[in-house]
């Protein structure tokens, strides 16, 4: 290649180009995981009455009185989906209907941002741009899904709508949504953007019009158009994958690519929000978690940095059992259920286990290692949004 | 959403004068015996202490700690 021929203002600017044609302002997807490839918690969950964080990184499920569903990570190998590189897919099925639901019951769908991540979209200036939402979906029914852009910073809300037009088949749909010149993110790493795809409400959320242009948050708006209603029939199921959310007005035909990262980029990026410490257990059934040191209070630490700088100062999110977690120290092991305290920055923290009479056979000042002695052994960090 | 669940504060073991160290909530047993914890740092911006806070301004009050 000529020198000339360098790609010199792209270099210094770090804009990436996908073709010949499209440039990005943004270098990475801004929606993290959106091809659902990684699954930290589980890859199923069955049962669901409420919300919460469900198989998929970084996707929460909002339920609200309305049904018991089971949420998995779905294997694709057949569809429209599978044939355009997306073999992983979030998918809710209705286990117990709520045929009826009440006047303020909702159910949806939620993608969450930070506003430091959104500053490219210059909301609230002049120079506000528009926002295009792409995804895959697939349904048992078919109909209009409502789904919203919600500044939680400002209240605001613009709706938007999508109709799935055959059932049980992958369709990739393209929303645009105006600019707002009105109510800026604010530029931290708290929560400014939630995308909400409405599955089914009552009339609290129902009874209004599908605004698409940017105004005060009316609730009854949210989802005013939507048909789905998949909480009312246990045959009901909703599925999504491929979302991406790109800076400016986009059609089905100009739509800038997905871009794929491989999966320790997604996984790391994920880690931002959720990490594991440890889960599962190995061949000889212990998995470690960390080191400890026992200190003269009978109470064990274990300290330990974090992969990834986190959001902000994180939960642990632990499974507990009979057993679940043994100290090992003096070549000996001491069994217990869970560690019951925990203290941390957005780098690196301890958990602890106090309030016994012993800590393994550990003496103050001795060290061990804490290992994880069931299957279902697992302890995370959680730092969502 | 926290349905069934036990909360409570957690001392600091090597601080007695903390009491309220982070906040452990207790989901209950499943079928096969294991059951969730989640310890919460008293952080503003960590949302399981936002949803706790709204636990609590919905009428229910954290038990102190042991």
């Amino acid at each position: 290649m000529a020198l000339s021929k360098i790609d010199v203002a792209n270099m210094v600017t770090g804009l990436v180009p996908n073709d010949n044609t499209i440039r990005r302002p943004n270098a990475t997807p801004l929606i993290i995981n959106g091809d659902m490839q990684v699954a930290q918690r589980s890859t199923s969950e069955t049962g669901k009455t409420s919300a919460g964080y469900y198989t998929c990184d970084r996707m929460h499920s909002n339920i609200d009185s309305i049904g018991t569903y089971t949420i998995i990570q779905e294997s694709l190998s057949s569809g429209n989906a599978y044939i355009n590189g997306f073999t992983k897919a979030w998918r809710i099925d209705t286990t117990t209907a709520d045929a009826s639901p009440a006047s303020g019951d909702n159910f949806s769908f939620i993608y969450s941002f930070e506003g430091q991540d959104l500053q490219l979209f210059k909301k609230g200036t002049a120079n506000a741009e528009k926002f295009t939402l792409a995804f895959w979906v697939k349904s048992n029914k078919t109909g209009t899904g409502n789904v919203n852009l919600f500044d939680t910073d400002n209240t605001r809300l613009i709706g938007g709508t999508y109709t799935i037009s055959s059932a049980d088949t992958w369709e990739h749909k393209v929303v645009n949504f105006a600019a707002d010149t009105t109510g800026a993110f604010t530029n931290d790493n708290g929560q400014s953007l939630k995308i909400e795809w409405f599955l089914d409400s009552g009339t609290n959320f129902s009874s209004g019009t599908t605004d698409t242009a940017w105004g005060s948050k009316q609730d009854v708006d949210r989802n005013a158009s939507g048909t789905l209603q998949i909480a009312r029939n246990t045959d009901n199921d909703w599925a999504i994958t491929g979302i991406q959310l790109e800076v400016g007005e986009y059609t089905s035909s100009t739509l800038p690519p997905f871009q794929h990262e491989s999966f320790a980029d997604n996984l790391a990026r994920c880690e931002r929000y959720y990490q594991v410490v440890g889960s599962g257990t190995r061949a000889d059934n212990l998995t470690y978690f960390s080191a400890y040191n026992h200190d003269g209070t009978s109470t064990m630490f274990g300290i330990f940095n974090f992969r990834t700088t986190m959001r902000t100062g994180p939960s642990i999110d632990q499974t507990s059992g009979t057993n679940y977690y043994t100290f090992k120290c003096n070549n000996a092991t001491d069994d217990f259920d869970g560690v019951n305290g925990f203290r941390g920055g957005i780098h690196a923290g301890e958990f602890y286990l106090s309030g016994g009479s012993s800590v393994g056979n550990s003496s103050a000042g001795e060290a061990g290692k804490v290992m994880g002695k069931n299957a279902s052994s697992h302890i995370a960090l959680a730092a969502e949004l | 959403m926290f349905k069934n669940c036990t909360i409570k504060y957690q001392k600091s073991p090597d601080n007695p004068s903390n009491d309220k160290d982070c906040i452990l909530v207790t989901y209950p047993k499943k079928d096969d015996g294991s059951y969730k914890t989640l310890i919460v740092p008293i952080n503003n911006e960590n949302t399981d202490y936002q949803d706790i806070l709204q636990w609590v301004a919905d009428g229910n009050t954290i038990a102190e700690a042991d």
